[in-house]
């Protein structure tokens, strides 16, 4: 699958942006690293823009959800954002911040790759 | 020859490290993405490098925490939480299951349970470290 998007991934364990950015690589993704909340909404405070946000839930300084209401807040309402974590009961705490998905950690290409494909499809369209 | 012996030797250490449970299907996941990408030998060494180092600093923040006369219980989970995702990701099974079981103890606030799962949680880290390491050490 070939794709030309601008993936932004927020995430602050160094392993999981290691393994998730290698993942989003792996479908031919740019990917952009944001180690927490903050440094997300900053990204598009400077007027970023990206096709898909791969969020993790706590991080200091801001979390994921409180970054995804901000960012959706801006009018960012374009863009793919799925939230991950190690949390099970994150679900809620994602998609009532505006999250269009939540995948329960750890991620896998077999999920990764059919979201990717729906921004393609979204963006071809 | 010598080479061969090695691979067989690297291929009993991760069939070991499957079936005692002590790696899972994210493990496999992250060889695999290992074998497909040209370019990415020694993807799987630097995560469990990177892993490693990781969860020793964490395991030595939880203990200094739990060291204290008053112990910051929401911290220990935050510590706790991050070492479960991050051995999540990195398919180390025994370790993302010793921090489910410390759960119940700093939700119920009790310090010796807490240390009672450090134990474990650090016991099930030094054997997946010792078998990473060798590991990283027949591939090379």
């Amino acid at each position: 699958m070939a794709s030309s998007l601008k993936a932004l991934l927020v995430e602050d364990t160094a392993v999981d942006r290691m393994v998730l950015s290698f993942m989003l690589r792996k479908f031919h993704c740019e990917v952009i690293l944001a180690k927490n909340g903050k440094e997300d909404v900053d990204m598009f405070l400077e007027g970023n823009k990206f096709d898909i946000v791969v969020c993790d839930k706590d991080m200091p300084i801001m979390t994921g959800p409180e970054a995804i209401k901000k960012i959706r807040a801006m009018g960012a309402t374009d863009v793919k954002i799925v939230g991950v974590s190690a949390d099970d009961n994150a679900m809620e705490a994602f998609m009532s911040a505006g999250a269009d998905d939540f995948v329960p950690k750890p991620m896998r290409l077999e999920v990764l790759g059919p979201m990717i494909q729906e921004v393609i499809n979204m963006k071809n369209n | 020859m010598a080479a061969a012996a090695l691979r067989a030797q690297l291929n009993a250490l991760l069939a070991n490290m499957f079936t005692t449970g002590m790696v899972d299907e994210q493990f496999q996941q992250l060889q695999s993405l290992q074998e497909d990408g040209g370019s990415a030998s020694g993807f799987v060494a630097e995560v469990a490098t990177l892993f490693i180092d990781d969860a020793d600093r964490i395991i030595a923040d939880i203990a200094a925490l739990l060291d204290q006369p008053v112990v910051d219980f929401d911290k220990v989970d935050a510590h706790v939480h991050q070492l479960k995702g991050s051995s999540s990701s990195v398919g180390a099974q025994k370790v993302k299951l010793a921090c489910m079981h410390f759960r119940q103890f700093y939700e119920a606030k009790s310090k010796e349970g807490c240390l009672m799962a450090l134990a474990l949680v650090r016991s099930e880290f030094c054997d997946v470290r010792n078998k990473f390491q060798t590991m990283m050490q027949l591939e090379q």
